[in-house]
């Protein structure tokens, strides 16, 4: 009956919306990432105080996609919208060697959330353009998610820029969004 | 469910009172039991959380305009702010409207939050809607948060050149709003200096704005340079008047006020341009106007123009006297102040200031007010026969203040002052119990300004005597009977008539049957030796209030002494009165024509004396308020005690100087006793050598009692 009913709002409320976080420490990528899906082209971004939401659809799915911002000051606040959420994309600045435990740190303890046990990981090893990025294996590797248990994860290369590598990740996404709602 | 609920009618009743009666018994008891704390419902926030982070677009506007709804009935969804503020992005104009709405009622809450939503914000003033750009520069401006204000600079630059107008406007009150925060902010980013080169703006709305703007700062400023108008910005301002709306004219008409004229060319052409506005509809920016031209008249020298420019004055103020009465009572204010400066305004309007039945009782007062300022020789008969029907109102308050009108243009018009007692017995004839009170007082003063003319009435008077129940009233009476002891062959009957209840008189009464019986006893010594020693036996024994024992003792000491002496003294020549109807100092009159439309104008004080120095908003009073009932709360008494000190002490400071130039002794030897004292030291010094000057008059009801005994000392 329950779901008979949610079918039946469905109708009455408009389409469901499938809710996607872009997370990442700052200068990842992530609004250029955003940007580059929504509307296909490069935008010049500032740092992010705060969010930026916008709606992409992809393959006949409606994606809520959150880049929130990812300084220091603000990353308390992501857990503000962990509700409802389907997938986390988490952005990771291939180049940036050093803050490489920083970005490991932030995503278990992201991860470890209550509200997130059910949602997909999708990781992109970003800046791939650049001269010195790591493989997606090493970046795999430096973040620890070999150890992620109870987790549908996968990581992709990624160029913002140039807009490789995210359409490879978002058919990802999709297919397990599609499969956890047969299983429904 | 609707089949469910049919079935449960054809439950058999058996069925029911066995089995399903004690489970409902029980969940009743169940339920009735308290449980504070323990709920199963998580509450409507709960639900209104959920529904804001929901998947459907349509179900979390709704849960928005349910969250605003609350806000508005005053329940506290300040709990929702991060799930409000996650729906701040969205192309429904309509949802952001709301969703800012909340956040400038809440920011200050949650003051960390606050920063989610700069992104958005600075996202929106790029937007291509100018709409959307200005809404967002004002929702930032006005959410005061700290933390936020370094974000806010670049917006708001950008805004303050935006290519739309209103963008313009909105970002100029912005920077006022930012200097009220955090002023080397605003200066050090050259915001102030924006401002500055915006009074060129072309549009008038962004003129007005940007000098609403910088007059704010202007005054919160410690140099005091920020807004100094100059004459090529009067020219921009003066164009950019007539073009803009209500408020911006008052915000611009009230930067001109400011602007002193280099010359008096100058002047004549800027009250030229100001003086169309008189025609607005809107009171506040008639007065403005009418601020502007009293201000810049100063200036002009040239005789025939001030008076050209007088007579356009009164159309504009008569025109605010159809408007609706709490307009005409600030208009009355403000037209009290301006006869103070320019008697001649109005002489000839003085039938639109006849009160109409329906008057509210606030409007008829300052009505009368007015009226006795305009009072001459050839409007004097028609406002007789108007004060007179006053007269007979219902309106106690109004009713006697009719009749001190009568008397004020009696003392006010020579020619008049005939009439004006015909009229007031005419008055005294009705037997209307407080009119006849009112009019003896009234009558009291005219005696005094024109001593021995109209000594024919007193009998009138004396028919009286058994009405007068008011302390004023009685003294006043008391007071004619010793006066004009000579002329009433039964003075002493009158005075003893008083004496059987002396000492349940009110002091007022007392002291001047003291002054009386002395009077009395120094025209007629031969009846009225017993008189005399009673009271001043009884006033120097028994009575507890010093004053009446003190000058008991000196009319005694007087009156043993040498009689001649006591004579001389008591019974000297008093300077005549005369009506005070400039009420205002010269210095503080010209403040409050500077101040003409403002609340110092229908408070008749400056505003240093109600307002606050320097920042003072909202939060402060509302803060200062709680402070302060705190306070009383804990030490009522003594804290109402001197509070109501402290106010008297503001009142003789800043009301009205009169009151503290009626008392010349106190005044000259430096001395601010409380008038009542006043009387001692007169009493003390009075055998010595007071000479009065003629031009200190009196003003004639408050201090009447005080002024009475003053002079029938001397």
């Amino acid at each position: 009956m329950g779901a008979y009913l949610s079918r039946i709002l469905g109708r009455l409320w408009g389409e469901k919306e499938v809710r996607i976080l872009i997370l990442g420490l700052d200068g990842a990528g992530k609004t250029t990432i955003l940007y580059r899906l929504q509307i296909g082209e490069v935008v010049t971004t500032i740092p992010t105080i705060g969010f930026n939401v916008e709606t992409v659809t992809y393959r006949n799915i409606k994606f809520q996609v959150w880049d929130l911002g990812g300084q220091t000051s603000i990353r308390p606040y992501w857990r503000c919208y962990y509700a409802n959420t389907d997938a986390v994309i988490y952005v990771v600045d291939s180049v940036d060697r050093d803050r490489l435990s920083t970005s490991r740190e932030e995503l278990h303890a992201m991860l470890e959330e209550d509200e997130l046990r059910d949602s997909a990981l999708l990781v992109f090893a970003n800046k791939q353009d650049m001269v010195g990025a790591m493989s997606s294996a090493e970046v795999s590797d430096a973040l620890g998610l070999g150890t992620l248990k109870n987790r549908q994860w996968s990581i992709f290369k990624t160029s913002a820029v140039k807009g490789d590598g995210l359409t490879e990740g978002l058919d990802w996404l999709v297919n397990i969004i599609q499969g956890s709602k047969q299983q429904q | 469910m609707t089949s469910l609920r049919a079935a449960d009618i054809i439950f058999d009743t058996e069925l029911y009172q066995t089995r399903i009666l004690p489970v409902i018994n029980a969940s009743i008891m169940a339920v009735s039991k308290p449980r504070f704390f323990t709920t199963t419902k998580k509450g409507e926030n709960y639900e209104l959380r959920a529904d804001l982070n929901s998947e459907y677009r349509d179900r979390r506007k709704d849960a928005i305009k349910k969250v605003i709804a609350n806000m508005t009935v005053g329940k506290d969804v300040s709990g929702l702010f991060p799930d409000v503020l996650k729906n701040m992005q969205t192309d429904d104009l309509e949802q952001k409207k709301l969703v800012y709405l909340y956040l400038m009622n809440y920011a200050k809450t949650q003051p960390e939050l606050v920063i989610l939503a700069v992104n958005t914000f600075v996202k929106d003033t790029d937007d291509t809607n100018p709409l959307i750009r200005a809404l967002a520069i004002r929702t930032m401006g006005c959410i005061r948060v700290e933390k936020i204000i370094d974000y806010l600079c670049e917006p708001l630059r950008k805004c303050l050149k935006d290519d739309n107008p209103y963008v313009r406007k909105t970002a100029a009150i912005c920077v006022a709003k930012l200097y009220d925060l955090n002023p080397d902010l605003a200066i050090e980013n050259g915001f102030v200096s924006i401002l500055q080169d915006m009074v060129s703006d072309s549009n008038p709305m962004v003129v007005a704005n940007a000098v609403t703007a910088l007059a704010e700062i202007h005054e919160a400023s410690s140099t005091k340079d920020i807004f100094v108008i100059n004459t090529p910005t009067l020219t921009k301002l003066l164009v950019a008047l007539n073009e803009c709306t209500e408020w911006g004219r008052i915000s611009i008409l009230t930067a001109l006020a400011e602007y002193k004229p280099v010359d008096y060319k100058e002047a004549e052409h800027a009250i030229e341009r100001v003086i169309p506005q008189f025609q607005h509809a809107n009171g506040s920016v008639v007065l403005s106007a009418i601020k502007v031209v009293m201000i810049y008249m100063r200036t002009i020298r040239n005789e025939e123009l001030t008076k050209q420019l007088v007579r356009k004055l009164a159309p504009p103020l008569v025109t605010l006297l159809s408007s609706a009465p709490e307009v005409q009572y600030v208009a009355l204010r403000n037209i009290n102040i301006i006869l103070q400066k320019r008697s001649d305004i109005l002489q000839n309007e003085m039938r639109v200031f006849f009160c109409k039945y329906n008057d509210p009782p606030y409007v008829k007062m300052e009505k009368l007010e007015i009226m006795i300022k305009l009072a001459n020789e050839k409007n004097v008969d028609q406002l007789l026969s108007e004060l007179k029907e006053y007269a007979s109102e219902v309106d106690v308050d109004f009713v006697r203040k009719s009749v001190r009108a009568i008397g004020q243009c009696a003392i006010k018009i020579d020619e008049a002052s005939e009439r004006c007692i015909n009229v007031l017995l005419d008055l005294i004839d009705t037997k209307v119990n407080y009119v006849v009170q009112e009019a003896i007082v009234v009558i009291k003063d005219i005696f005094r300004k024109y001593p021995h003319k109209y000594e024919g009435i007193i009998p009138v008077l004396c028919q009286n005597l058994d009405a007068l129940d008011e302390p004023e009233a009685k003294a006043s009476l008391i007071w004619i009977i010793g006066e004009y002891a000579e002329r009433i062959e039964n003075a002493d009957e009158l005075i003893v008539s008083f004496l059987d209840t002396f000492r349940d008189e009110n002091s007022q009464v007392e002291l001047q049957l003291v002054t009386a019986t002395v009077k009395l006893f120094l025209k007629k010594p031969q009846s009225t030796k017993n008189i005399v020693q009673r009271v001043l036996q009884y006033a120097t024994t028994e009575c507890d209030n010093p004053d009446i024992r003190d000058r008991a003792y000196i009319y005694w000491r007087l009156l043993s002494t040498d009689p001649q002496a006591a004579k001389a003294v008591v019974l000297s020549e008093k300077p005549p009165i005369s009506v005070q109807s400039n009420n205002i100092s010269g210095s503080l009159l010209e403040d409050l024509i500077s101040n003409i439309s403002t609340l110092a104008s229908v408070y008749h004080k400056p505003p240093e004396t109600f307002l606050g120095k320097g920042r003072f908003g909202a939060d402060a009073v509302q803060r200062r308020a709680i402070e302060e009932q705190e306070e009383a709360s804990r030490e009522s008494p003594i804290q109402a005690q001197t509070k109501s000190n402290i106010e008297n002490l503001l009142d003789l400071d800043f009301s009205d100087p009169s009151t503290l130039t009626t008392s010349p002794i106190s005044t000259a030897s430096g001395s601010s006793a409380p008038t009542a004292n006043v009387d001692d030291l007169l009493d003390l010094f009075s055998g010595s050598n007071i000479t009065t000057s003629p031009g200190q008059s009196s003003s004639t009801h408050q201090n009447n009692n005080l002024s009475n005994d003053l002079v029938s000392l001397f």
